[in-house]
């Protein structure tokens, strides 16, 4: 995650970018790629055509507001911000409705290959391709402002105040909505929950 | 560490975090930032052209303004100069009458 001095270079490059400067966005991609692009694939169910051309509409939008970017809080707490909006309008857009909810989530393979499970044994390959499908279909299964919470608790390890600032809410309906995500996910999970205590 | 403790309290769990964190997200593709910027040259060259665009489109109905002006201008000015006096109108008729007479008087009408 970001340290002092990465925002500041953050902050530099939004700056370089606010004057066209096509280099300085260039870096700023590289350096949140897999941030923006595992938000909005963890959002819509998988990887594929639609998280790809969502996360470059998200690099696209900070492009355009760059000139009238300021620091108020970190750039990734903003990054995630514009993220969570356009995920959101995206959610409630006509083609996402079209296809269906789940459609985009029904990729097992695509399970297994994110889970990162190539070279183990064919046990360890079944036992863990089952497990990544039950968490990935419990975590489907949330609302998506739960979904959201939970995904930038637990993968970007923000701290509740900045999940707040990203989801504009109070800290208290943050961590309301995070305790009925865990309690959604314990219901889903609860197999899987007693197997790891045995 | 108080704070990082509740926080933990407050977050999924220790059980659950492990099961979430067998699936970690996906990651970009590595050729992500190059069509990204691909798209955002795209965008910009279309930006630039309907630019162009649009400047020569004024330039052209600027054009097509004072061309319409100049013909309304001539007409105006063409118009003025066929005027034909009253004394013209007379001289000629006169003029008809007067060979009308002279060809009946030649064929002895």
């Amino acid at each position: 995650m970001g340290t002092g001095q990465e925002e500041t270079r953050d902050e530099d490059l939004m700056a370089q970018i606010a004057t066209g400067d096509e280099e300085a966005f260039r870096q700023l991609i590289e350096r949140h790629q897999d941030r923006v692009y595992g938000t909005v694939a963890k959002m819509l169910g998988g990887a594929g055509p639609d998280v790809e051309e969502l996360a470059q509409e998200i690099f696209l939008r900070v492009w355009r507001a760059a000139p009238k970017y300021e620091v108020k809080a970190k750039f990734t707490t903003w990054l995630m911000t514009i993220t969570r909006n356009l995920v959101f309008n995206f959610f409630e857009s006509k083609e996402y409705k079209r296809k269906g909810l789940n459609e985009m989530s029904e990729d097992p393979g695509g399970i297994e290959e994110r889970a990162g499970f190539s070279g183990r044994t064919a046990a360890d390959d079944l036992a863990g391709k089952e497990l990544a499908e039950a968490v990935e279909r419990a975590c489907a299964e949330l609302p998506k402002t739960q979904r959201m919470v939970v995904h930038l608790r637990q993968y970007e390890g923000m701290e509740f105040g900045e999940i707040a600032k990203v989801m504009g809410m109070s800290l208290t309906g943050v961590k309301a909505l995070m305790h009925r995500a865990r309690e959604n996910l314990r219901d889903k999970l609860s197999g899987y929950l007693g197997a790891s205590n045995s | 560490m108080d704070k990082k403790s509740s926080d933990r309290e407050e977050g999924l769990g220790k059980e659950l975090e492990g099961l979430l964190a067998a699936v970690p997200p996906p990651k970009a593709p590595a050729w992500f930032a190059a069509k990204t910027m691909a798209r955002l040259r795209t965008e910009r060259a279309e930006e630039r052209r309907i630019g162009w665009f649009w400047l020569p489109q004024w330039k052209w109905l600027a054009a097509g303004l004072g061309v319409t002006l100049l013909i309304f201008g001539v007409m105006r000015w063409d118009r003025s100069a066929m005027n034909i006096s009253d004394a013209e109108v007379y001289a000629a008729l006169n003029a008809l009458v007067q060979e009308d007479e002279e060809s009946r008087w030649w064929a002895g009408l």
